[in-house]
């Protein structure tokens, strides 16, 4: 009876219920369909069926009980997919040892995060939730879906996303370890070495446990496995191709370095994290196949971002990289339409160029490509509608759809959508957003971040 | 003795050339013709020419004569935007971030309003030109931290030292005690923030105090080298503006309080990210606001998604003036696509351009020369292909105090180095 | 006061927490409480009811008993007897480590340490430490949850992720040991992270954990392997962590995860279904989301008796006015928060509405607010049937011990609490606790309580006198009050001199503050409470196990 009243109040404030894999249907009529691999098409209908797309064409009609989406004079787009993202985790630096390829913020996700519904507001449907930058080998990140309204963690993973982890290279993991612990790396010289150490080690520990299995097989009992080690088991998984490494990364030196090390060991599942340098080394990365994930405009923060340039984007792109727009950002999230449209002021790519570094592109750097990042029959009902085009200042997000399900409606939401209210603070505290960013939001849970606050 | 003269000539003229890969500033007459001419003012005119002579705009209308010596360009399909001014930055005052000793903006000690930003303006930073490009030719560079950290600038974003660059307005900052949290790492429980509140607005209180009497005292002829003290009196006689930082809506209300108390004049509050809870306040009290950066999150987690878009708008439409700020030091240019939000959730097109361009001008008490196209205004414009608000437009020239500047940065070089590197990928 | 207290030195006591009657040598050790109202188990009830206790043990309930020659007897008229209380899992009796640092999150790590691979004292990895030699049975927990009725308690070490093991013991005893019934019964986890040495997040927490419980399994294969036939095998390595958590991998030992908010909840259910241990839900305050999830899983689950505080009434905070237009904002977010207060007042409820049966922690709770906790979770609609239970038989249950307490039956252990009113009603005061067969007197508390809303003027020099049986002691208190911080000394006619006050906070008109004093080499601490009316006030103070006195005083001369 209880249940059934908070139930009640839950609706009548507006946040919705059961999140947790319940897919929609809907059709959504006559709107300009941005498909972004296969053209735009003006006045085209899209249904979806139980949280996928079934058909994109004019004039459909709904099966009985689906509900119908006005979208004339609308622009409907794929659900917009973050690359870089630290929202809805309860922990993003492990920073204790340069290498913690064993923890994973996949354990400790937040449903809670009120950015959440503020990415869908900005038409963000999916993120890649990541570890910080403290650590040459950090943890394991997560791909989720936004399904906002949801108390239960485990509703947010997008099940079947492959598995990703994060590395970090140059001044952040240099600065936590050698300038703060005296532990190497200190120097970019040393994080080479992190890298080499680990995968040797992980290469003898993938060899004993192979000699475990071999005896086993001939009824050996006497040859014992290696001590289980969870940071090796994830090493071992990254030579195996298991795990696409997503490397922080600013310099075109280390970014380069990164390679060589992951072409010595055999890797070749890699994307690059802001990688402000990577148009001066835009070749070596098509070459490699390595994607990109860079932000629209970000720079001069620190030393190794002061000689980059906000063409990053456009270069790379023209070069034949796979790259994307991220925003490693609670604040930036919330308008990654508006920063993927800078490339065409700096840069001249075109509209589906420009909308890819949101959609298909993110989708290909995080192994998902299958399931979102366009409008194609079969793909998940992943939708952002917009009044105006998405890449004009003027655009305004309108609906959020995850998985056939309206997440994000601008004239019916109520105003406050805490999942998390704290029933001895009536009036939730006032906080200003810090403008001066000294470092990426990736340095949080660092001590490095608040001596650089606290400074001044 | 003629293949000589022709010889030497040759060598000139390569000089000249190898002279010529560096473009500098150049001033002179121009006429920019078949523009489309956004006065801001004065409503907008169709086919219009604007010609610039001696720094300031000569003439602009549809029916201009241009001047024999003119240099024309012609601006068909484009448009001419009065440059735009950001009312909050660091710019100047800031290289990289994250390196202390290139910042310039945070002195120690708790009340210095003699710390001028001016002075520690680096015309030379990288980010000028990063800036200037997308149609910012005037900012307001701010010192912080602190009770009073410092005295504010206007500077125009051209020029080689700080007094080429000051474009006449200066304004004392005051951080107005703040009763909330600093930030997402602010652990400070409600009676720590309560007491530091209380401590920060006594120590203001008896500063101002003695301020006041330090006038009285320099009035009667009687005082020592107090610089700091002296660099408030044009603040006590309302000649410069005291910009007070002020954000939580109660902080606001005090703020409007204290400064009826003590009967000031010559008032900006500047954040303002609460603006709108307290918009009829503001309104009556007649304070100018500089609200932004609006592209922040709210303030509060049960406050709507888009009140940070909307704010300016709310207070606009509440009667407060509102001009708008970046607050950012490298990417200021981003100040028109911060207009460009406030305008698509309630401020308007009109009204977004008004609050960087003229309403700022009005603020600081330069619209004689600054903040829209009119005769006899300073030359400080751009060219654009469309609305400067979209990402799509592109900035074709630049004029700033007359000055044609070449739109050319660091990012642009890199730009065109890297775009096709040479050599490529080579094994 | 004072005079008492060293009244007891003289008899040559240790400051040991002994019962008042055994301080003079118990004559017998039979009690009989007649005429009372007994409740047996949740839901039994007899009026006008005897009870005995022989030796510590029950021999005897009933309307029919008769009262045996010799025995100490307590008229019970119109009192109220119940099974002694069990506290599911807290820390009480353990003294809290003193190095433990409480200092900010920067953590203060000692130099020299590697903070990748710390000792595991540091990590918080200490699964094999049991409560055995820590235990204090003068520890001032003790008392508190004594005072509350409290007479059992299944205790862990204090510590981080895996602080060690849990034990039951009876809050009374001539020494640590003493007190200890059963030792090492179950094994305590929480989402604790270690002050700048790894684990020093949660999920390096979950992830040493997941490794740790591998390393076991794979342990244990060793060990096993080896047992059968060692020839040509490495020995296997020992490590007492691994050792103490197989029980838990083997399924023989319950797991006592705590988890208090919704998403520690789903993390452990998470955990639990990964890897496959015998859990048991600890300290929860947001089940409600999962109700039926765990009552279908059969997961035993402890409620956390910690409630969120009550908002104030409406008191204005400086520079935080009403607004109009922030009238129907303030309403809605009210109407939230007072929806959520409901959501956590009812969670007792809701899960008892599920089928589920579960224990009460007082881990978290201030003891002076469980009363209150408890008559605010009856409000929300759990019966008191169903309170009693989580306080006596379903803890009795979960840990084994039904057969000696959690009901009063005859051969039970004589674990008792005897109220002056029905335990749950406002304002009843529970008079006679007995544990193990020693007894402990409690005054009722005075009715005067502090009024938050009032004003009142500490200021000045204060004479007061504090009723002790058969003896009158005074002193004087100076109070300064300096813009709501409250500073002074106390003194009493038995000190050499005023010693400064401690912790004093003024809540309306009510004074709360400690006197730091120093008796026989030993430091004590007396808490006063007084409520303050004009010129007068009048209050308790408490005297550590001694006992709660009341007192009295007046200011000397004009308020400064």
């Amino acid at each position: 009876m209880r249940y059934t009243i908070l139930i009640a109040l839950l609706l009548f404030f507006g946040v919705s219920l059961s999140a947790q894999s319940e897919a929609g249907s809907m059709l959504i009529k006559n709107g300009t369909v941005l498909t972004v691999t296969n053209g735009t098409m003006e006045n085209t209908d899209v249904l979806v069926i139980d949280g996928k797309i079934a058909e994109i064409g004019k004039n459909l009609r709904a099966p009985r009980g689906v509900e119908e989406v006005d979208a004339t004079g609308m622009h409907v787009m794929p659900g917009i997919i973050d690359c870089h993202s630290h929202i809805a985790i309860d922990a993003v630096n492990e920073a204790t040892n340069p290498v913690t390829a064993e923890v994973w913020v996949g354990d400790a996700l937040d449903p809670l995060d009120v950015s959440i519904y503020r990415a869908l507001a900005g038409g963000v449907t999916a993120s890649h939730a990541m570890h910080g930058s403290a650590n040459a080998i950090g943890g394991q990140c997560e791909t989720i879906k936004h399904r906002y309204g949801t108390y239960n963690p485990n509703d947010l993973r997008m099940e079947g996303a492959p598995r990703t982890i994060k590395f970090a290279l140059g001044e952040n993991p240099m600065r936590v370890h050698g300038e703060g612990r005296g532990i190497q790396p200190a120097t970019r010289m040393g994080i080479e070495q992190v890298f080499r150490a680990a995968f040797s080690e992980a290469q003898e520990y993938q060899a004993a446990k192979q000699k475990y299995e071999a005896a086993q097989a001939n009824d050996d009992n006497t040859v014992l496995p290696p001590q289980f080690d969870r940071r090796m088991e994830t090493l071992v998984d990254i030579l195996e191709g298991e795990i696409i490494i997503h490397c922080h990364s600013y310099r075109a030196d280390e970014i380069y370095m990164l390679m060589q090390v992951c072409e010595d060991f055999g890797i070749d599942r890699l994307c690059f994290q802001h990688v402000n340098e990577g148009f001066k080394v835009a070749p070596e990365l098509a070459e490699f196949g390595a994607g990109a994930s860079v932000f629209a405009d970000w720079w001069a923060y620190k030393f190794e971002v002061y000689y980059s340039t906000a063409y990053n984007a456009a270069i790379l792109t023209e070069n034949g990289v796979v790259t994307s727009i991220n925003s490693d950002s609670g604040e930036l999230i919330r308008h990654l339409y508006h920063e993927a449209a800078k490339t065409q002021r700096y840069g001249e790519l075109s509209n589906d160029e420009a909308l890819a570094l949101i959609t298909i592109n993110p989708a290909k750097q995080l192994g998902i490509d299958d399931r979102v990042g366009s409008l194609e029959e079969g793909k998940d009902a992943d939708i952002a509608i917009f009044k105006g085009h998405p890449l004009s200042i003027y655009a305004v997000p309108m609906k959020t759809i995850v998985d056939g399900k309206v997440y994000f409606d601008r004239n019916n939401d109520a105003d406050d959508q805490r999942l998390d209210v704290d029933p001895e603070e009536v009036m939730p505290a006032f906080f200003l957003d810090v403008q001066d960013h000294n470092y990426e939001n990736c340095m949080q849970g660092t001590y490095q971040t608040f001596n650089a606050l606290f400074r001044g | 003795m003629f293949r000589n003269i022709l010889t030497v000539l040759s060598c000139l003229l390569i000089t000249i050339g190898l002279q010529a890969q560096v473009e500098k500033a150049m001033d002179g007459t121009f006429a920019l013709t078949n523009a489309t001419i956004v006065t801001v003012t004065n409503g907008t005119i169709e086919n219009g020419t604007l010609v610039i002579r001696d720094g300031r705009i000569a003439a602009l209308g549809s029916n201009v004569t241009i001047p024999g010596n003119a240099q024309t360009i012609d601006c068909a399909g484009k448009y001419i935007y009065p440059g735009m001014i950001d009312s909050g930055t660091r710019l100047g005052l800031s290289e990289v971030g994250s390196v202390s000793l290139t910042n310039d903006y945070r002195e120690i000690g708790e009340f210095k309003p003699h710390m001028q930003a001016l002075t520690a303006v680096n015309p030379n930073s990288v980010a000028i030109p990063v800036t200037r490009v997308n149609g910012v030719t005037t900012v307001l560079t701010m010192p912080s931290g602190g009770l009073v950290p410092g005295t504010a600038a206007l500077i125009n974003l051209m020029g080689y030292n700080p007094d080429q660059m000051y474009a006449g307005a200066k304004g004392v900052v005051m951080n107005f005690p703040n009763s909330g949290k600093r930030g997402w790492w602010d652990r400070r429980s409600e009676e720590e923030i309560q007491k530091e509140y209380d401590k920060n607005l006594k120590e203001i209180n008896e500063v101002w105090e003695q301020v006041l009497f330090f006038q009285e005292v320099q009035e009667a002829g009687e005082a020592d080298y107090r610089p700091e003290m002296q660099a408030m009196i044009p603040v006590l006689e309302g000649e410069m503006p005291l910009l007070i930082e002020v954000n939580k809506a109660a902080d606001i209300r005090a703020a409007i309080q204290w400064v009826e108390d003590r009967e000031l004049s010559n008032v900006v509050f500047t954040g303002v990210a609460e603006g709108w809870r307290v918009a009829e306040e503001l309104a009556e009290a007649g304070i100018p606001v500089i609200a932004g950066p609006v592209l922040s999150t709210p303030t509060r987690p049960s406050d709507r998604y888009d009140r940070p878009y909307a704010n300016p708008g709310l207070m606009l439409d509440a009667g407060v003036k509102v001009a708008l700020r970046t607050n950012e030091a490298e990417n200021v240019r981003n100040l028109p696509f911060n207009a460009g939000f406030a305008a698509t959730y309630g401020m308007g097109k009109e009204e977004a351009m008004k609050a960087i361009t003229i309403v700022p001008a009005e603020i600081f008490g330069v619209a004689d020369q600054l903040g829209s196209l009119e005769v006899g205004k300073a030359a400080n414009l751009f060219v654009a292909t469309g609305d400067p608000f979209e990402m799509k437009t592109d900035i074709t020239h630049l004029f700033i105090s007359g000055y044609n500047v070449p739109i050319d940065s660091r990012h642009i070089q890199l730009y065109q180095e890297f775009l096709e590197r040479s050599p490529g990928v080579r094994k | 006061m004072l005079f008492l207290v060293c009244a007891f030195l003289a008899i040559g006591l240790s400051l040991q927490a002994q019962s008042v009657e055994d301080a003079l040598k118990p004559v017998t050790r039979t009690y009989a409480l007649t005429n009372a109202t007994i409740v047996t188990q949740p839901g039994e009830m007899i009026e006008g009811s005897t009870i005995v206790i022989k030796n510590g043990l029950i021999d005897a309930i009933g309307t029919n008993v008769s009262v045996p020659a010799g025995a100490k007897v307590i008229a019970a008229d119109s009192m109220y007897v119940y099974a002694g209380f069990i506290d599911a899992l807290s820390n009480t009796g353990v003294p809290r480590p003193k190095n433990e640092d409480n200092g900010p999150r920067r953590g203060r790590r000692p130099d020299g340490v590697n903070p990748g691979d710390p000792p595991r004292e540091l990590a918080g990895v200490t699964p094999e430490k049991q409560v055995r030699n820590d235990l204090k049975p003068d520890e001032r927990s003790v008392e508190d949850m004594r005072k509350l009725g409290y007479t059992a308690a299944h205790v862990v070490p204090h510590g981080r992720m895996l602080p060690g093991q849990g034990s039951i013991i009876l809050l009374a005893g001539e020494d640590g040991e003493d007190m200890l019934l059963s030792e090492g019964l179950s094994l305590f986890t929480q989402f604790e992270a270690a002050p700048g040495v790894f684990p020093a997040t949660v999920i390096g927490v979950m992830s040493k954990f997941d490794e740790l419980y591998r390393q076991t399994e794979q342990m244990i294969m060793h060990m096993d392997a080896y047992a059968k036939n060692p020839k040509g095998m490495d020995r296997p390595e020992r490590d007492e962590a691994l050792e103490a958590m197989a029980p838990v991998v083997k399924g023989e030992k319950p797991l006592f995860f705590m988890a208090p908010g919704v998403k520690d909840i789903y993390r452990v259910l998470r955990m639990q279904d990964d890897l496959g241990f015998n859990l048991v839900l600890t300290g929860v305050k947001e089940a409600w989301h999962v109700a039926d999830q765990i009552a279908e899983a059969n997961i035993p689950v402890i409620v956390n008796l910690e409630l969120p505080d009550l908002p104030k009434d409406s008191k204005k905070k400086e520079g935080e006015e009403e607004d109009e237009a922030m009238d129907d904002e303030m309403k809605m977010l009210q109407e939230r928060a007072a929806e959520r207060m409901q959501a956590f007042e009812s969670q007792a409820a809701t899960l008892a509405d599920a089928g589920i049966q579960f224990g009460f922690t007082a881990m978290d709770a201030k003891t002076n607010d469980i009363h209150a906790s408890l008559r605010r979770m009856i409000e929300h609609g759990l019966s008191e049937d169903q309170a009693l239970a989580a306080l006596t038989t379903t803890p009795a249950a979960m840990l084994g011990v039904s057969d000696m307490m959690g009901t009063l039956e005859e051969g039970k252990m004589g674990n008792l609490l005897v109220s002056d009113a029905p335990y749950f009603a406002e304002g009843a005061n529970v008079r006679f606790v007995m544990i193990d067969g020693h007894l402990f007197e409690y005054e009722a508390k005075k009715a005067t309580k502090g009024n938050p809303d009032a004003t009142a003027n500490v200021n000045g020099e204060w004479s007061y006198t504090v009723e002790v049986p058969g003896q009158t002691s005074e002193g004087t208190l100076k109070l300064i009050d300096n813009s709501g911080e409250i500073s002074g000394t106390f003194y009493s006619t038995q000190m050499p001199s005023a010693e400064d006050i401690e912790n004093a906070r003024l809540n309306g008109n009510e004074l709360s503050f400690d006197a730091p004093v120093s008796m026989g080499g030993q430091r004590m601490s007396l808490q006063f409470t007084l409520v303050i009316t004009g010129d007068t006030f009048e209050g308790t103070v408490s005297v550590g196990e001694f006992g709660t006195f009341d007192v009295e005083g007046f200011r000397e001369g004009d308020p400064e």
